[in-house]
């Protein structure tokens, strides 16, 4: 069972046993009520029958009585039986007891009213000749000793009677005579007797029954039997609620459990909707924030620029932050970012600004919103200045750091910037820039693109040509080796030199390609040419990149069965950091018979050290101070000096850009053993067919 | 315990003692339109099968409000089996008919008008003759809010009808009530009513109707043929010859008098009462004095029938 379905079964439930003890509170009111009627009906009937015998004996008593009030009482009773026969709640099965009872209750009435009537009419005749015999005796004239005589005991007569009536007791009649006698002869008396006596007997032929019935209707056990029947139903009633609050009971139980469930589920449902919110808020917060400084990612800036109308971007990258990780290690670097966020942070916190980003590693980015351009730039160098200002303080260590800084508000915003702060980078005099179109940044990654499609072309159509320059031997004039430079032939047959695709070439993964074309090239025109040396350039880079360095050495191995005709150039303009494995490189050229070439020497990082770490076998000096050694003496004295040292370590030398017949001379006059440039020949495809030349 | 009761009850009830007669209220609660309709009907021989009797042939409203004949005739001129009562005041009777048969006015009206001798009518067909009378359609309307009248809207209007025949005001009432002295002889009446045990069975605001009794307690009371009475509904033979003690207002206006018709003259029916029932002989002085108080219980027309 799903959980919403779980859920809706058991609001189903608590719904239901809600409405059903809804039915119950109304069960259980209407019930109550009807248990009243009842009840109360009961009672009324009770209190009825009692008026109706208070009636009867006020009857009794009284000479004369309104018999309005008895017979009203009568109807009420048999109105109240009735009502209380029709009462709804007994038509239930389990009241057929009660029913039963209250028949016989009706029984039980029937008798009553019945001896009712019947009592009325024999107490009448009783007390009609009651009265009558009393207003008879005061009429007598006590004539006589004997009319007092019977007068007297007439007297004891009708007292008897009246006892009789007060007392509801035989005894006063049965054991005394009731009836006169005399013997006088006085007519009126005899009269008075005889009407007497036969009232008298009438009394007494009446009395029994009148007593019967009055005692019936006094003592009957109607008002018990209302209460045997009243004890009845209320068991019953009391059963009958019982099991109606039994099963209220269950229903709430019922009710209960499940309101709880809802509510432990309600409950349950709200901590997962909370948990869920916060992972949701935290992936959110991931998705848009650096963790480490807490500013607002890349993503984020994207989306923000995006928003933006005319957004304005300050890019700050870190001046050689891989050196702060190096040195210090990353915990500190760290350290370090999250020190310098917040530094920016505080900085622009008076300032406006859309928000600091933490585009990349070591670069952040401010953006704004329609800002001044000077405004901008102004910021830029308070930003620049504040952070060359401040020491960050990472334990005991005190950490200074430099930015760089581009402004920009032309779009593609971050590539522009980014351009901006790489040309900046070049020029170590000027911390921030404002990138302009005139730039022209822009227009070179186009032109990369279009190189490096240039390059992919002239590899596949193999248009990637080797050009071979001659080095002269200055003493006996006649060329001794070439140089193999790298030419790139355009589909129109135009030639490129290495100066318009060398260095993007260096960045893309057709430089391994390239390298391996001009070496192998380069081979196959040494081996045809075995009288001359040849010589190839290679980068310090290249000396690092294993896959190279694999790739001549196999070359060399593979195609020279004997001592190769090839030398190798290494390119001294560029900084040599690991020169073990420089050294492991020549070392290895040597073993092959390979000579190393310094290239460029007296430009660039020129290092004496290198040869004391490196067993070079030939310098090359720079066409910078060749070119000039006709004009400018310093530069011929370094020349001098760079010979008088290759001399002193049994080195020789080339002189590049050798372009001119002068220069030529002086070289030779310095004792400079080789010269190669275009007064003895431009780079050509083959070599030459003769071997001298004129100096 | 019982004995005790009794004395206590005796003091109480003596010093309470007040008359046992009371008059006529003098305000009714009655529902004078269906009263109004009541009396159309009460009147109109149209609930006979026959066309024959009204209501008003045997209950002579306007005069005592019985019937002036031994018994009465009905449908097909056929004898009804004992002497009509009066229908004044009959709602202060305990129950109706002379045995007590019906509880109400209401049981009451199913009788005669379903009994063969007197409308020889049925249910149906007064719903029949009622609805299409236009007359009645219109009056039932008016005052039931009804499309088809039903026989206990013809009932409840009877009913609403007999209530409003009382007659209030008697001499005795007007006595009663302290507005005005008896003449002596009808005071000397009242005693004589009192201390021969009249006032024993007709007593309370009917002067009767309130309880049954033997027809002839003291002496055995023979008549040629037999009557419905008591026994006819309890089924005892100790009820043989009891009635319903009969209201005495207006009796004056009512000869002749008993179940049976038998007492032409007040006179007579004040003698027979008290040699049958309480065993006395009365000299005439005082059966004539006991009926000149009997007439100061004679009240006036009901208020309805005076009404337009």
């Amino acid at each position: 069972m799903t959980p919403s379905r779980l859920i809706s079964g058991i609001v189903f439930v608590a719904f239901i046993s809600a409405l059903l003890l809804v039915k119950f509170y109304i069960d259980q009111k209407e019930f109550s009520s009807k248990y009243k009627e009842f009840t109360l009906t009961l009672t009324t009937l009770q209190s009825k029958e009692l008026q109706l015998k208070h009636d009867l004996l006020q009857n009794v008593l009284l000479s004369y009585q309104s018999l309005d009030t008895l017979a009203k009482h009568t109807k009420e009773l048999e109105l109240l039986y009735k009502q209380a026969s029709d009462t709804p709640i007994l038509r239930q099965e389990n009241y057929q007891e009660v029913n039963k009872e209250l028949q016989e209750l009706s029984r039980l009435l029937q008798i009553k009213l019945a001896n009712v009537e019947d009592q009325l009419m024999f107490n009448a005749a009783i007390r009609n000749s009651l009265v009558f015999l009393t207003t008879q005796l005061q009429h007598l004239q006590l004539s006589s000793d004997e009319t007092l005589h019977i007068y007297k005991k007439a007297n004891k007569i009708l007292k008897r009677f009246t006892n009789a009536v007060i007392t509801q007791d035989l005894d006063y009649l049965s054991k005394e005579e009731v009836f006169l006698h005399s013997d006088s002869k006085e007519a009126k008396l005899q009269e008075f007797i005889q009407t007497f006596n036969l009232h008298a007997h009438y009394l007494v032929q009446n009395f029994p029954q009148f007593i019967i019935t009055t005692k019936y209707i006094l003592n009957d056990n109607l008002t018990d039997a209302i209460e045997e029947l009243k004890a009845l139903f209320k068991e019953k009633a009391i059963a009958d609620s019982h099991a109606l609050d039994l099963f209220a009971l269950i229903i709430f139980t019922i009710f209960l459990f499940s309101v709880g469930l809802i509510i432990l589920l309600a409950l349950q449902y709200f901590k997962e909707n909370k948990k869920l919110h916060q992972t949701k808020e935290s992936l959110e917060y991931s998705l848009t924030h650096d963790l480490l400084t807490k500013l607002h990612n890349r993503k984020s800036f994207i989306d923000t620029i995006l928003s933006l109308q005319k957004p304005h971007l300050l890019l700050i990258n870190i001046d050689n932050f891989k050196n702060v990780n190096d040195i210090y290690g990353n915990e500190v670097g760290n350290k370090v970012l999250k020190m310098l966020a917040k530094l920016l942070k505080d900085f622009l916190y008076e300032n406006i600004y859309v928000g600091v980003y933490r585009t990349g590693g070591d670069e952040f980015g401010i953006l704004f919103e329609s800002i001044d351009e000077t405004q901008a730039l102004q910021i830029a160098h308070q930003v620049e200045k504040l952070i060359a200002a401040h020491t960050f303080s990472v334990g005991h260590l005190d950490i200074e750091i430099n930015v760089s800084i581009a402004s920009n508000n032309i779009a593609p915003i971050m590539e522009n910037a980014d351009l901006a702060l790489k040309w900046i980078k070049k020029d170590l005099t000027n911390r921030v820039i404002a990138f302009k179109d005139s730039l022209n940044l822009k227009k070179s990654v186009k032109e990369n693109l279009k190189i490096i499609d240039t390059i992919k072309y002239a590899i596949a159509d193999d248009r990637i040509i080797p050009y071979f320059q001659p080095i002269i031997n200055l003493q006996s004039a006649k060329v001794e080796k070439y140089e193999a430079l790298v030419r790139l032939q355009l589909k129109n047959g135009e030639l490129l030199s290495p100066y318009h695709f060398l260095e993007t070439l260096k960045k893309t993964s057709y430089y391994y390609e390239v390298t391996k074309i001009m070496l192998h090239k380069t081979i196959i025109t040494a081996k045809r040419y075995p009288e001359y040396r040849f010589s190839l350039n290679i980068s310090m880079d290249d000396i690092l990149n294993n896959s190279i360095k694999t790739m001549i050495f196999e070359e060399i191995r593979l195609n020279f069965e004997k001592k190769p005709n090839l030398d190798i150039e290494i390119l001294e303009s560029e900084y040599i950091h690991d020169t073990t494995k420089v050294q492991e490189f020549i070392e290895k050229l040597h073993l092959l018979g390979v000579n190393v070439l310094l290239d460029d020497f007296g430009s660039g990082y020129s290092n004496f050290s290198y040869f004391s770490h490196l067993d070079i076998d030939l310098v090359k000096i720079d066409g910078s101070i060749v070119k000039e050694i006709g004009s400018d003496n310093r530069k011929y004295h370094m020349l001098q000096s760079i010979y008088d040292f290759s001399q002193g370590l049994e080195l020789e030398n080339i002189a590049e850009f050798v372009e001119t017949k002068e220069i030529a001379h002086i070289l030779r006059g310095v004792g400079v053993k080789y010269a190669q440039g275009y007064y003895f020949g431009a780079p050509a495809p083959t070599p030459l067919l003769d071997a001298n030349v004129k100096l | 315990m019982v004995k005790l009761l009794f004395l206590i009850l005796f003091i109480i009830t003596y010093t309470n003692a007040k008359e046992p007669i009371l008059p006529i209220p003098l305000q009714l609660s009655a529902d004078l339109q269906k009263a109004k309709l009541g009396k159309m009907l009460f009147e109109d021989p149209l609930f006979s099968q026959d066309n024959s009797t009204s209501c008003l042939s045997c209950h002579n409203i306007y005069s005592g409000g019985a019937d002036t004949k031994e018994v009465s005739s009905g449908f097909n001129n056929m004898q009804g089996d004992i002497h009509s009562p009066t229908v004044l005041n009959a709602v202060y009777n305990f129950r109706q008919f002379w045995n007590g048969r019906a509880a109400d006015l209401k049981e009451q009206i199913d009788g005669p008008i379903h009994n063969k001798v007197e409308h020889n009518m049925d249910k149906t067909l007064i719903e029949q003759r009622l609805n299409s009378s236009a007359l009645y359609k219109k009056e039932f309307s008016k005052i039931y809010h009804i499309q088809t009248i039903g026989y206990t809207h013809f009932v409840d209007a009877l009913v609403a009808f007999e209530k409003t025949l009382t007659t209030p005001n008697a001499k005795f009432d007007r006595y009663l009530r302290g507005e005005l002295q008896l003449e002596p002889k009808e005071l000397e009446g009242y005693k004589l009513f009192k201390q021969y045990g009249c006032i024993t069975c007709h007593n309370g605001i009917n002067i009767g109707g309130n309880s049954f009794q033997k027809m002839g307690t003291f002496k055995e009371y023979k008549t040629a043929r037999s009557y419905p009475d008591r026994s006819h509904v309890t089924h005892k033979i100790s009820h043989k010859n009891v009635f319903k003690v009969p209201t005495l207002r207006n009796i004056s206006l009512t000869a002749p008098y008993f179940h049976d018709a038998s007492a032409k003259s007040l006179e007579e029916a004040v003698e027979k009462m008290s040699i049958f029932n309480l065993g006395i002989h009365l000299c005439k002085e005082e059966i004539d004095t006991i009926v000149v108080f009997l007439h100061t219980l004679e009240g006036e027309t009901p208020a309805i029938l005076e009404m337009q």
